[in-house]
């Protein structure tokens, strides 16, 4: 089939849409509602093109033989920008010529947008009630990304539209508060949203005010996903792992200690392998379901009442190492655990709620995201680039090649397998990489031979797949990782704001890549893990390892 | 008038003796165009429906919104046998087990009436279908054929980009028709009656007149011969085509949608408002635009964002306050959200403006400082 685009002819496929053509030879058509591998709803009208004779929009209109589209016509351009503007007066913020962050500024600088004309909106809205994700409805522009996100992506339904004509906004169900439904915290939205309409919840200011406070230890730990997403939010390529420079950034700001989350990792892994290999010795409650991610935990709590009892106990890495930091730690130091103010810094929005949740008690204090970290760093002027490396303080500072991993989707279960392996065979296994379960693949099925036993295991991220995984069925399987967001917590809804496929791809090369080159590379052959069993926690899932590194779930409601 | 007339089933029995290819073949043949302003061609639209597989559905549009036009209305108060008989034809021809009529909200009040005729005829003819009446809650995009699709299904009433087209995939997936009341009723008169003609249409005519209401008038009539019948009560400045149809100065024009379009007008479902010299047109813009402001259904940003600049700036100016400038970026935002709407609605909401400022523009400009 031959289109002509700007007097110029190309092939295209049957099917395929005006915008799809063009981006495939390079032509610059502005979008703003469309997402890639949805399908499009044609709502903000910003890609519109001049096909035959007619106003389009290129996102949805499909290419026909013989089509003679312009893209760049004198009215094509005026209409794009006369939206821009409209959009503009809509968004309420008057920051079109600065952040490159949101894509309305970056489309209103390309169209030429100097001026608006129309008088910002007086209906402000806010949304601050729950504790990891707030809206500033007055910033909205309708465009309904996260709408879709939250439906057809994560399949949790949480926002919609309601109202119509301009009073048309984005709310849970009967105005309520995101912290009131059944949201579960994922921020799929955010990374989504083009104009920051939605945010975390900041915890930037109480940070702040304990770091200002001599009576308090303030302890950080990050998190494996945001080493190697920090840089972009300083310009650096996706994919650079800037773990040393981070933690003599978090010195600069004030910690007196920084510990890996990785280590809190390892643990994760010494339980849940046993608890794995328990249940399959039993043969009850399987499939184990991982339990790091607090996303899928609060998906389960409100939609899987009937899986609760099949995802692990044990806490999420970050919260057992807040544990061990006001238990273990605060013994080796000689402190009050209640003047130890552990501060997780995570990739993800859920950690927010989950370090509320009061179940949790004990443990970490308060989550900030990579983004949020971004800006304490550069709010307090320190240049991540030139900073020099550090390592993780003592004596919770090593960690394996499998913790590494857990940022990525596949790891916990290839991190889990590692363990599990040598446990059930009794040897040492030198082949160490499950490659069946890595990879952006968004459910990821595998056999895996263990000594004379086979083990079914699948791996998913995305809420939506992880539903589709379940309703398929999952009794066959022993194992199961299931991980809220798309390529797991290196996609999480705290990184770098974008985070796309390409993107998300680099990142975990960078965490394989980490996990290459580290000294141990299984979870149970860490010295600082077996250290802390021998002094302290005894064995796994013995009685002080479930006191402290296990907790139960809820079974909440849909509305 | 013909729309009066009383079938008695007899138009039923002939298309089941005619069976449902050559039912289709006639309503093609004798040329019925769809009566819900598009004009599209009824028996093409039933033909793509016989094709499609599986369960099919019916869908009446009873969801009359256009300001200025009550003719629906005048055919399910006064002849709702006719309507219903049309409706068993279309089950009957197109295999149809399920019929939704889409009654416009407003119009509940006739809601039993409507139902008591559609029992008579099902029970006399031993008809198998089931036919439901819907009521609309009040949003004038639910006219949009998509929209009411969504409204039935129980989601929100917003229209959605075609293709598929509902004849595909409609109601629940599944291909449906939907028709127009007037359209509808239209089909037993056709198969009945030899000299059935498609130009005889139902005008719902208002305004400042004395004698306001539904006409029987052939297409094409000349505009000055039904300015004659309704009795003006002063000298007619401009005839608007309902809200969405835009205006014209009175003139030798006739009432067709050729000659109606070249002066950048849409006839639609015929409906004339007539409007006298003591009427301001920037007054009449302002309340159209409130209108259409207040319908958008607020998904596409022209419409969304386009309508409500719109009012504001003709309030503007009705006020006064307003500059030539601002008249400009009003004539910018016309075919704006003209052009770049997703539905008809938002496409046809400046019609009205567009006509207005091409003819009446002095009007606007002095109350522009
Ligand atoms: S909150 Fe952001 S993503 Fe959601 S509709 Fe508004 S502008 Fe779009
Ligand atoms: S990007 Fe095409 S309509 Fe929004």
């Amino acid at each position: 089939m031959q289109v002509t685009i700007n007097n110029k002819k190309y092939r295209c496929k049957e099917g395929e849409t005006i915008l799809d053509a063009a981006k495939r030879n390079n032509i610059c058509i502005p979008t703003l509602c469309y997402q890639e591998d949805f399908k499009s709803s044609a709502r903000c009208r910003m890609c519109v093109v001049e096909a035959d004779g007619r106003i389009v929009t290129s996102c949805s209109t499909k290419v026909c033989d013989g089509m003679n589209v312009f893209t760049e016509t004198e009215k094509v351009l005026r209409y794009r920008k006369l939206n821009a503007e409209l959009l503009m007066a809509q968004h309420q913020d008057s920051c079109f010529v600065g952040n490159k962050n949101h894509d309305l500024c970056k489309i209103a600088k390309d169209v030429g947008l100097r001026e608006v004309r129309f008088k910002p909106r007086k209906d402000v809205m806010m949304d601050i009630k729950g504790s990891s994700i707030a809206r500033h409805n007055e910033k909205c522009i309708v465009c309904g990304r996260c709408v879709k996100t939250c439906k057809e992506l994560q399949c949790v339904h949480a926002i919609d539209f309601a109202s119509r004509s301009h009073h048309t906004h984005v709310t849970p169900f009967f105005e309520k508060s995101l912290g009131e439904v059944l949201c579960i915290n994922c921020g799929q939205c955010i990374i989504n949203c083009p104009v920051e309409a939605i945010t975390e919840k900041e915890n930037i200011d109480d940070v702040a005010k304990v770091l200002n406070n001599p009576k308090k230890i303030v302890v950080a730990q990050t998190a494996p996903a945001i080493r190697v997403s920090l840089g972009e939010e300083f310009d650096m390529e996706p994919g650079t792992n800037v773990k040393g420079k981070m933690v003599s950034a978090l010195k600069r700001l004030g910690f007196d200690s920084v510990f890996d989350t990785n280590t809190g990792a390892d643990f994760t892994i010494m339980e849940e392998a046993s608890e794995l290999i328990e249940r399959i010795q039993k043969g009850k409650n399987l499939p184990l379901i991982t339990s790091c991610c607090p996303g899928w935990i609060k998906f389960a709590e409100h939609y899987y009442h009937g899986l609760l009892k099949n995802i692990s106990s044990c806490k999420s890495p970050h919260e057992m190492l807040g544990s061990l930091i006001k238990s273990y730690y605060a013994k080796k130091i000689n402190k009050n655990p209640r003047d130890i103010v552990v501060i997780s810094i995570m990739p993800c929005t859920a950690k927010k709620f989950e370090a509320a949740r009061k179940e949790l008690k004990n443990s970490v204090d308060y989550v900030l995201t990579t983004r949020e970290l971004a800006k304490m760093i550069k709010s307090k002027g320190i240049k991540l680039r030139d900073l020099k490396k550090s390592k993780f303080d003592d004596p919770l500072g090593i960690s394996t090649g499998a913790a590494a991993i857990f940022g990525a989707t596949g790891g916990v279960m290839e991190a889990a397998l590692r363990t599990a392996a040598d446990v059930l065979t009794g040897k040492e296994l030198k082949k160490i990489d499950y490659k069946g379960v890595r990879g952006l693949k968004g459910i990821k099925d595998a056999s895996i031979k263990i000594g004379n036993k086979k083990l079914r295991v699948a791996v998913v991220h995305g809420m939506g797949n992880a539903k589709r995984l379940i309703d398929s069925g999952i009794k066959k399987y022993h194992f199961i990782e299931i991980m809220a967001c798309p390529g797991g917590c290196i996609g999480g809804g705290g990184q770098p704001i974008p985070t796309n496929n390409e993107i998300r791809q680099k990142r975990i090369d960078a965490i394989y890549k980490e996990d290459k080159s580290l000294a141990y590379r299984k979870s149970h052959k860490n010295p600082t893990l077996i250290k802390v069993y021998k002094e302290f926690l005894g064995k796994p899932l013995g009685r002080k390892s479930e006191e402290l590194l296990h907790t139960s779930y809820v079974k909440r409601r849909l509305y | 008038m013909k729309i009066l007339q009383k079938t008695n089933l007899e138009a039923y029995e002939k298309a089941k003796r005619l069976g449902s290819k050559k039912t289709v073949e006639l309503i093609k043949k004798k040329g019925l165009t769809g009566r819900g302003g598009g004009g599209f061609p009824t028996g093409l639209k039933w033909e793509f429906a016989l094709k499609s597989k599986g369960e099919r559905f019916l869908i009446v549009n009873a969801d009359e919104g256009e300001p200025g036009t009550f003719k629906d209305k005048f055919i399910i108060e006064n002849n709702p046998e006719l309507l219903a008989e049309g409706i068993l034809i279309a089950c009957h021809t197109l295999s149809i087990k399920e019929a939704y009529i889409y009654l416009r909200g407003e119009y509940n009040y006739l809601k039993d009436r409507l139902e008591r005729a559609i029992k008579n005829l099902v029970k006399k003819t031993k008809a198998k279908s089931d036919i439901k009446i819907v009521s609309g809650a009040g949003a004038y995009v639910c006219g949009d054929e998509t929209a009411i699709i969504q409204s039935i299904e129980g989601k929100r009433g917003q229209p959605y980009i075609k293709p598929p087209y509902p004849t595909d995939a409609g109601l629940w997936e599944k291909p449906t028709v939907i028709n127009n009341v007037e359209t509808l009723a239209n089909i037993p008169l056709l198969l009945l009656d030899n000299d059935w003609n498609n130009n005889l249409r139902l005008f719902s005519l208002s305004g400042n007149i004395e004698k306001p209401g539904v006409y029987e008038i052939e297409t094409g009539t000349n505009l000055k011969y039904i300015l004659d019948m309704v009795k003006p009560k002063n000298r007619i400045k401009a005839v608007y085509f309902g809200c969405s149809g835009g205006c014209i100065p009175v003139k030798d024009i006739k009432m067709e949608k050729e000659s109606v379009a070249r002066c950048g007008c849409m006839l639609g479902c015929s409906s004339l408002i007539f409007v006298d010299e003591k009427q301001s047109i920037v007054d009449m813009a302002t309340n159209i635009a409130k209108f259409f402001e207040y319908e958008s259904c607020g998904k596409c940003t022209p419409c969304r964002e386009g309508t409500m600049r719109v009012l504001n700036l003709l309030q503007e100016i009705s006020l006064g306050n307003a500059t030539k400038k601002d008249l400009q970026t009003l004539e910018e935002l016309t075919y704006f959200v003209r052009d770049c709407s997703l539905c008809g609605l938002g496409q046809s909401s400046m019609n009205h403006l567009i006509t207005a400022l091409n003819f009446f523009r002095k009007e606007f400009e002095e109350r522009c400082r």
